[in-house]
């Protein structure tokens, strides 16, 4: 009877400090602890991803909470106590989330098919406006041209092609680190390089990048 | 590649704000958390991270993460 009472009395246990949280989801961990936090999961889920998901949102939350789960589990020993413990699993999460609806949109297209990129294309588009005037878009011709020429110069093949799949082909971040076997901090890294050496090109030339903004 | 003028007035407005001590998304996610709810508490918490706000507003996915999980922190605390 008292076994009983005292399994009872640990299923309906709720976790509240993070000292409570991490001493019951470490391994083993508590059924009611990761009850809880899947339910938390699956609620705090709903919420941020309800308007992207057309249909199943309740399947597709379960799979996201269960994938996070383990995620959780098996990294709970980093958790720095520098926040409540549900703020940090449901960072993991939404994470989860957030990745595979960018992914499941680009499910079965391969980059090639996605992408428009040709290693051997170097002139920018033409410029069609409505309204510009034809010095305006003289203009505008010279600084893309002007530009795209120092990108050619001072990018490198990756380089360009990450910025072509993700700014003009306009192919989430997280997928485009799917499609060539990376992570999205390289990429991001990847971009960033490529943002610096035109900032230093650009220094180098005597451009002021904020002037060609304010012309065009 | 080609570029057209709305990718290159992307490219360009970047430019100014670029520079050699940029966070990369690893870092930011790393801190997300006590940004969060840092924020939530109204702490200002790019007062302390100035690094992980600049990279909130340079990178789309991030701050997508980020608004989600304030959504979601809001609603269940």
């Amino acid at each position: 009877m008292l076994n009983w009472f005292k399994r009872r009395g640990k299923s309906s246990k709720s976790y509240q400090t993070n000292e409570e949280w991490i001493s019951a989801i470490k391994p083993p961990p508590e059924d009611a602890a990761i009850l809880q936090l899947r339910t938390f999961l699956v609620k705090g889920l709903k919420a941020s991803l309800h308007k992207y998901v057309d249909r199943d949102l309740n399947d597709f939350v379960e799979d996201i909470a269960q994938d996070s789960l383990l995620k959780i589990l098996d990294k709970y020993d980093t958790f720095r106590g520098d926040s409540k413990f549900t703020t940090w699993a449901m960072k993991i999460a939404v994470r989860e989330g957030y990745s595979e609806l960018r992914k499941k949109k680009y499910e079965d297209i391969s980059l090639e098919q996605y992408s428009s990129y040709d290693p051997d294309e170097k002139e920018a588009v033409e410029i069609e406006h409505d309204q510009a005037g034809p010095d305006q878009v003289t203009h505008e011709s010279m600084m893309l041209n002007k530009v795209q020429a120092m990108m050619e110069e001072e990018l490198t093949e990756k380089q360009k092609k990450v910025i072509q799949l993700l700014m003009i082909d306009q192919i989430p971040m997280t997928v485009v680190s799917e499609m060539m076997d990376s992570n999205r901090n390289a990429i991001y890294k990847l971009v960033h390089d490529a943002r610096m050496k035109l900032k230093n090109r650009l220094e180098i030339e005597g451009i002021n990048p904020e002037d060609i903004f304010n012309q065009m | 590649m080609k570029l057209n003028i709305d990718v290159l007035k992307k490219i360009i407005s970047k430019i100014p704000r670029t520079h050699e001590n940029e966070i990369g998304c690893d870092e930011c996610f790393d801190e997300l958390h006590t940004f969060a709810e840092m924020e939530l508490e109204g702490k200002s918490p790019e007062k302390v991270m100035p690094l992980i706000r600049e990279h909130l507003d340079n990178c789309g996915e991030c701050r997508q993460e980020y608004q989600a999980l304030l959504d979601a922190i809001k609603l269940l605390n």
